[in-house]
Formats: structure tokens, sequence, C-alpha cells
């Protein structure tokens, strides 16, 4: 019984101990993205805009037909089941509330945040932050800064992305395939959004985005000097970010819905 | 005034190494030191340690006078700039290309992706046989061009103290001329330097003090060289 009360107390101090060193990390990070020391501001700048294409545009591809395809399931569900009345409300409420943020987080994570891992793990593991080091510049600067802000504005960008083309994608690819009624549709979606519902959305988007770009540094730092140990960090970071998402995206919910 | 002195200072062992142990070491302006260890792992180790790239058990770390803590990374990038670091460990960034590889520090330093390499290091590149492959990734180039931009890149910090391990390897035998063109030019401009070598000839003409690691202890002799020989 020791034993077991004992393992349980470790995992949950090294749980506790974990995410302590994530705020912490976050913490060091923000603090880096707010001062913006003068030197290294181009260069950083540059790596920002190729953060953005890469987990930003490159995801266009794969966000736009996604976002359609549930869109219009979502549309179609709630339209059978509520005989058209009020269905373009609760599409709007469950894409633009919960739909949006989790499966924009889950295509950034599954894309960019293992991209993110690996590429941090191999520089760490091959000595490539400690080349950076020796020239005098900061590893977490000019690797996690740019990150943050690429990772976190391109997420709030996709998820803005991915509402508007699965409600008005789905509500087309409805209105062309189906003979369900959509008269009062887009009516009823511009009085269903409301501030809050933009406000709580993009406060999703932003925390996910730190959240998910934050682990991932973290355990591409965190690696020590075995090329085996990437895929194990990989495969850690993207459960963790995932599971970070789920639980801030439903704390925000039951905090500005209930 | 010493550039680097390190007192009470303890690596822990590492790989194959016996690690060492309270050592008391210091380097001045026109000092070149050959280390001999009984074990390659401690000489590297050691090399580390001067780079601040190794942090010690025990003991304080002085550069230029100023002591570093050594648990703040922040405050070590100062001194590590001014470190030249030619060794097996050293890298490319993957991501960059050569040129910017070489270059990364000055768009750093000085806040503009518009430089591009000096006449000097356009020579050097050339020297070196990279000058073809400046805008390629380090993938594309084999290992020995590798190491050449890498030589390059240290050498364009303008670096206050070098420390090279085994550099005939790195730079190649076949340029064997130019690494001693290299020291030389080192010598001139008293800078100190650092190396491990297995090549007696590099020890014999440009050592004037030996680092001795055996058994977990470190001592420094001074080495007289014959007259005239230069």
């Amino acid at each position: 019984m020791e034993r077991v009360t004992g393992y349980i107390g470790r995992k949950a101090i090294n749980s506790i101990n974990h995410i302590l060193d994530l705020f912490a990390f976050a913490y060091r990070i923000l603090v880096l993205a707010v001062l913006r020391p003068k030197s290294g501001r181009t260069l950083i700048g540059r790596v920002i805009i190729q953060q953005l294409y890469f987990t930003a545009v490159q995801a266009l591809p794969v966000i736009l037909p996604i976002a359609l395809l549930v869109g219009s399931a979502i549309i179609i569900q709630f339209a059978k089941l509520s005989g058209q009345y009020d269905f373009g409300r609760v599409s709007v409420l469950l894409i633009v509330r919960e739909v949006g943020p989790i499966v924009t987080a889950m295509i950034v994570i599954l894309r960019s945040a293992t991209a993110v891992t690996i590429e941090v793990s191999y520089m760490r593991v091959l000595h490539e932050l400690d080349a950076m080091e020796m020239s005098g510049l900061d590893p977490v600067r000019i690797v996690c800064v740019p990150r943050l802000v690429g990772i976190t504005s391109a997420l709030l960008g996709l998820f803005i992305v991915f509402d508007l083309v699965s409600i008005f994608g789905g509500y087309a690819i409805v209105w062309l395939l189906t003979y369900i009624p959509m008269a009062s549709f887009l009516f009823q979606i511009a009085k269903a959004i409301t501030l809050a519902d933009i406000a709580v959305g993009i406060i999703k988007a932003l925390l996910f985005g730190v959240t998910i770009t934050v682990t991932c540094l973290y355990r591409g730092f965190e690696m020590k000097r075995q090329i085996t140990e990437v895929p194990v960090a990989t495969s850690r970071s993207s459960i963790e970010c995932f599971l970070y998402c789920l639980i801030i995206n439903a704390f925000i919910s039951i905090i500005f819905y209930l | 005034m010493y550039l680097i002195e390190m007192s009470d200072y303890t690596l822990a062992p590492t790989g194959s190494g016996f690690g060492i142990k309270g050592f008391y070491f210091a380097l001045s302006a026109g000092d070149v030191c050959a280390i001999e260890a009984q074990n390659p792992d401690d000489a590297h180790h050691f090399l580390r340690a001067l780079a601040t790239l190794a942090y010690p058990s025990t003991g304080t770390f002085r550069f230029k006078g100023r002591r570093l803590n050594l648990k703040n990374y922040k405050e070590l990038l100062s001194c590590k700039k001014k470190v030249g670091y030619i060794a097996p460990d050293a890298a490319l960034i993957s991501n960059l290309t050569v040129r910017q590889n070489i270059l990364i520090h000055r768009y750093y330093f000085e806040n503009d992706l518009t430089i591009d390499l000096d006449d000097k290091m356009n020579s050097m590149c050339d020297n070196f046989g990279v000058c073809q492959k400046l805008d390629r990734r380090p993938a594309d180039l084999n290992s020995m061009e590798q190491q050449m931009a890498i030589v390059i890149r240290e050498i364009s910090k303008g670096p206050e103290v070098l420390l090279l391990d085994r550099p005939e390897d790195f730079i190649g035998h076949a340029k064997f001329d130019m690494l001693v063109q290299m020291f030389n030019d080192w010598i001139d401009q008293r800078k100190p330097v650092v190396f491990v070598s297995f090549d007696r000839r590099l020890i014999r003409r440009f050592a004037t003090r030996k680092i001795l690691i055996t058994n977990g202890t470190l001592t420094t002799v001074d080495v007289k060289r014959p007259m005239g020989d230069d």
C-alpha cells in the first residue's frame, strides 16, 4: 500500500513540477518577446514570417477541406434535428465556441507542434543550440520567441478561417447538395453571434497557441544528448499539447458560459 | 590580468574520462597551450569547460577578471562570443545556408540581414574550398566542407581566444600549411590558443605551455623551445 501511495505521490509531485516548469519557461519567453532588445530584431522578424508561412499558409490546404466537411456535417445534423428552426444559432455556437478552436488546435499540433519539437530536439542533440550560444546569440530569443509569436498568430488566423469556411462553406454545400430549407440561416447566424463568442474564440486561440508552443519547445530543449529520445519527446509533446488544449477549452467554456 | 582564470575548478567525469579535480588554470594573451591527456574525453571536456559549454561541479570562472555566474547562461553569452571553438562537436545550424551560418552573429548584432561576406572572408572561403557552396544548406556539404565552414565562422567572429580540438583532422592534412599559417597569424596577434593535437609537429612548433591531464589532475608545464625554432 505504501509503495502505491508513494508512486502516486511521486507522480503527482513530478506533474506539478513539470507544470511549474512550463509556466516558468513561458514567462521567460514572454518577457523576451515583450522586452524586444534592439539587437536581432530583424533576424527574429524574418524567423517569425517563416514560422507564419509554415504554420498558417501551408496549413490552409489542410484546414479548408476539414472546415468544409465539419461545417456541412454539423449544419446537416442540426437542420435534421431541429427541423430548420434555430439550427443556424446552434451550429454557430457549436462551431465558434467549441469545434473551431479545438479542431484548429489539433491541426496545428499535428502539423507544426510535432515539427517544432523534432526541430528543436535535433538542434539540441546536434549541438546547433551550442553553436548559437558560441556566437553570442540567446537560443531562447532566436528559437523560442519567433515560434511563440508565429504559431500563436497563425493559430488565431487559422481559427478565424476555420470558422468562416465551416459556417459559410458548410451552408453553401448544404444549400447545393440537399433539399433542407435554409432560408433563415444567415439571418440566424447574424443574430446568434455575440461579442462574447468572438472574444472567447480569440482567447482560446491565443491560449492554445502559447500552450502548444511552450510545451513543444520545452520538450525539445529538455532533450539530453540521445537521438533516440527525439520520437519519445515528440509523442509526449503532442499528447500533452492536446490534453492541455482540452483542459483550457473546458475551463474557458465553464468560465464564460456557466 | 588573465583572459581566462579558472580556480578550484572540478569537472565531473564524462564518457570514459576521469574528470578533473580542483584545478587552477590561467590563460594570458600570447599563450599557446597544448593539452596532453591520458584520456581524450578529459581533454575535450576541459576544452568545453574553457568555452563555458561544460559546467563545473565547483569552482569559479573569470573572464578578463570578471567573475561569471555559471548558472546564468545569459551572462555567459558575452564570454562565449569571444571564444573561437573549433572541435568535432561544433556544428552548423542546419536550417540556415552556409553564408547565413558564417554571418549569423553579424546579422544579429548589427541588426541587418543585407550584410555580406567581406573580402577577407571571401578569400578564406575560396582558400577552404567552400566558395561555391555558400548558398547551400549544411546537409549539401560533405563533412570536411562543413568543418571548413565552422572554422571560417569561428574566425569571422574575431575571437579573443581560440580553442581547437585536433585541428589537423578538422582542417585536413592536405591543408596543413594553411593551419600553420593560421597559427602564425594568431600568434602574431597575441591571441591565446589552447589545442589538443596528435600532430607532434604542431606541438613542437607552437606550444609555449603544456597542459597535462592525468588521473583527474591538471598541471601546466612551460615549454622551452629550442633557439631559432619558430
